[in-house]
C-alpha cells in the first residue's frame, strides 16, 4: 500500500515535471521543472529497492548536472523570452531544416516510437504486479561486481574521467608569457 | 522497506504492529524530529548571540524570557507579521520555490542521523551517500534563490554559494570515503557501532590520517554551510546579506532556519564519524529506555560541543577572500584529503584495520610490560 503511494506519487512527479519542462518557455524553469522529474525517477528507483542507484541519481542529477545546467543557461543568458520570440517578429519560429532533415526526423521517430511501443506493448503483456523480494540492499552486490565481472569497464570509466580531468586542467591553465606573445 | 524507530519499538514492547500502525508512529517519530531540529536552530539563533556577545563582551539579548531564552519566538512572531515582499522583476516562482528547496534538503538529511541505536529514523544502508545526495539540494536552493532575486547583491551571493558548495563537497566527500574505508559500511549506525565509547575507540584517534581528516571534514563543513569564516555567499560588507538580500519574513526566516539546522547536521554527521557518536561507556543501560535517553544526551552533548566551536570560529576569525578561498579548496584541503585517502587504506591493509592504540597496547602485551 505504502509502496504503491510513492510510485503513484513519483510517477506523477516524473511526469509532470517531463511535460513541464517541455510546455514551459523559460529555461531556469524548464531546469526547475527537470530537477523535480529527476527527484521523482529517485523515488522511482526506491520503489524497485535499488537504493545505491537512487542515491547515485541523487548525488550525480540533483547535486551535479542540475547545477551545471543552471550555470550554463544563466551565463548564456537564456532567461530572456522576450528577445528570442520577437526576433523576426513571430510568435513563433520558423520552420527549421529541408526535406531532408523532416525525413531523416520522421523516420528516426518511427524507429523510436516503434521500439518503445514493443517495449511498452511485452510490458502490458506479461502480468508486472508480481510482489517484490523482500528489500535488501544492493551496495554490496554492486561493488563486488563493479571490481570483479566488471572491472574493465569500471577501469575504463576511471580512465575517461581522468581525461576529462586534465583537459578542464589545460583548458583553465592561465597562459605563459610565452604563449600570450604567440597570441598576440 | 526500513524503519528503524518502529521496529526498535516493536522489538521492545514485543508487539508486531500492523501496517496502519507502523505508519501512524513513523509519521509522530519524524514530526516529533522535525519540530525539535526546528526548536534546536531557533535556539541556535539565540546562542549565536549570546554567545557573540560573550566573545564581545556585551551582554546579549536579555529581555525576553529568563535569560532571554524565548527571543528567538519574539523574532519569530516578528517574521511571520512581517510584510512579504517581492521584487517586482524577480522571477516569482523559483523566488518562492527557493527558500523551500532549501529547507527541503536541510530537512532530508534528518531522517539517516543516528541520534541513538534505537531512535534513528531510517538506517539506510547507503545513508552516508543518501546524506551527501539530499543535502546538494542546498546548493541549488542558494543558486536558486540569488538568482530569481534580480539582484545584483543575491546574484553575487547565489553565484558564490554554488561555487562555494560544490568546490567543498570535493574534499568533504573523500575524507568521508576514507571514514567509509576503515568502518567498511555505509549506514551511519554502523559507523558509529564500530567505534568505542572512549577516546581511543573513536575514529578521530584511530590513526593519524583520520586525525587530519577530522579537521578537513571540519573546514569543508563550515564553508558547505556558509558560516564564517567562509560566509562569502552573504558577505555583509560587500554584498549586503547575499543571496538573500530581497528575501523578507518567513521566507528570509527559511534560509535562516535551514543554514542553522544543517550547522547541526554537520555536527551531527561529524560525532556519528569521528566523535563515537551517541556510545556510552560500558554500554550502561543497554536495551532499557534509560539507556536510550543517555545515548540521545551524549549524542546531543558532543554536537552541542561541536556547534559553540562552529559559533566560536564565526565570531573570531576574519573572512576569507574569495580567491583564498578556492585556493585553500584546491590546492590544500583537496590534495590532503587524496593523500589522507590512499593514507588510510594503506593502513587498513598493512594493520588489517586496527587503530594506533590496539597496535600500541599489543606491542607493550608482546614486549612483556
Amino acid at each position: 500500500m505504502f509502496l504503491n503511494v510513492v510510485f503513484s506519487l513519483s510517477a506523477l512527479l516524473t511526469v509532470s515535471g517531463a511535460l513541464m519542462v517541455v510546455v514551459t518557455r523559460n529555461l531556469i524553469h524548464s531546469c526547475v521543472f527537470l530537477l523535480m522529474s529527476l527527484l521523482g525517477i529517485v523515488g522511482l528507483y526506491v520503489t524497485l529497492n535499488a537504493d545505491f542507484v537512487a542515491a547515485t541519481q541523487l548525488v550525480v542529477y540533483v547535486g551535479g548536472v542540475i547545477v551545471l545546467m543552471l550555470f550554463a543557461v544563466m551565463l548564456t543568458g537564456g532567461n530572456n523570452t522576450k528577445e528570442v520570440l520577437s526576433r523576426f517578429g513571430f510568435e513563433s519560429l520558423p520552420l527549421m531544416g529541408n526535406v531532408k532533415t523532416y525525413f531523416w526526423g520522421i523516420l528516426s521517430a518511427i524507429t523510436m516510437m516503434s521500439v518503445a511501443g514493443n517495449l511498452i506493448y511485452r510490458v502490458a503483456q506479461s502480468s508486472l504486479a508480481s510482489v517484490l523480494e523482500q528489500y535488501k540492499s544492493s551496495v554490496d552486490e554492486i561493488g563486488t561486481k563493479l571490481l570483479t565481472d566488471h572491472v574493465l569497464s569500471f577501469e575504463i570509466s576511471s580512465i575517461l574521467l581522468l581525461g576529462a580531468l586534465v583537459g578542464a586542467a589545460i583548458i583553465a591553465r592561465p597562459l605563459g608569457s610565452k604563449q600570450l606573445n604567440e597570441e598576440k | 522497506m526500513n524503519q528503524t524507530i518502529v521496529s526498535y519499538l516493536s522489538e521492545l514492547f514485543a508487539v508486531n504492529f500492523s501496517p496502519w500502525v507502523v505508519i501512524l508512529i513513523f509519521f509522530v517519530a519524524v514530526f516529533v524530529v522535525v519540530n525539535v531540529m526546528a526548536l534546536i536552530g531557533g535556539l541556535a539563533t539565540y546562542a549565536e548571540r549570546k554567545i557573540s556577545a560573550d566573545l564581545q563582551m556585551r551582554i546579549g539579548p536579555n529581555r525576553v524570557g529568563p535569560y532571554g531564552l524565548l527571543q528567538f519566538l519574539a523574532d519569530g512572531v516578528k517574521m511571520i507579521t512581517k510584510e512579504d515582499t517581492i521584487p517586482r522583476d524577480a522571477d516569482k516562482f523559483i523566488f518562492a520555490l527557493a527558500p523551500l528547496l532549501c529547507l527541503l534538503g536541510v530537512l532530508a538529511t534528518l531522517a539517516v542521523l543516528p541520534f541513538s541505536s534505537g531512535l534513528t529514523l531510517t538506517d539506510l544502508n547507503i545513508g552516508i551517500f543518501y546524506l551527501l545526495g539530499v543535502s546538494s539540494l542546498v546548493g541549488v536552493g542558494i543558486f536558486l534563490g540569488g538568482y530569481a532575486s534580480n539582484s545584483k547583491w543575491a546574484m553575487l551571493g547565489g553565484m558564490r554559494g554554488a561555487a562555494q558548495i560544490i568546490s567543498y563537497e570535493i574534499p568533504v566527500t573523500i575524507t568521508i570515503l576514507s571514514i567509509v574505508l576503515i568502518s567498511g559500511s555505509l549506514s551511519l549506525n554502523q559507523v558509529v557501532e564500530r567505534q568505542g565509547a572512549f577516546p581511543n575507540g573513536w575514529l578521530l584517534f584511530h590513526n593519524p590520517f583520520s586525525f587530519i581528516g577530522f579537521f578537513i571534514y571540519f573546514i569543508g563543513a563550515l564553508a558547505e554551510t556558509n558560516r564564517a569564516p567562509f560566509d562569502l555567499p552573504e558577505a555583509e560588507s560587500e554584498l549586503v546579506s547575499g543571496y538573500h538580500t530581497e528575501y523578507s519574513g518567513m521566507r528570509f526566516a527559511f534560509f535562516a532556519l535551514a543554514e542553522y539546522i544543517e550547522v547541526f547536521v554537520v555536527c551531527a554527521v561529524a560525532t556519528a564519524f569521528f566523535l563515537g557518536g551517541y556510545k556510552i561507556p560500558f554500554n550502561y543501560g543497554a536495551g532499557t529506555l534509560l539507556g536510550q535517553a543517555l545515548q540521545v544526551a551524549m549524542f546531543f552533548a558532543k554536537t552541542f560541543a561541536l556547534y559553540y566551536v562552529v559559533i566560536w570560529i564565526r565570531w573570531t576569525l576574519p573572512r576569507l577572500r574569495v580567491d583564498h578561498l578556492m585556493t585553500i579548496c584546491w590546492k590544500y584541503l583537496t590534495p590532503i584529503a587524496l593523500f589522507n585517502l590512499v593514507g588510510i587504506a594503506m593502513w587498513v591493509w598493512l594493520f588489517n584495520g586496527r587503530s594506533l592504540y590496539m597496535i600500541i597496547k599489543q606491542a607493550l602485551v608482546i614486549s612483556g610490560k
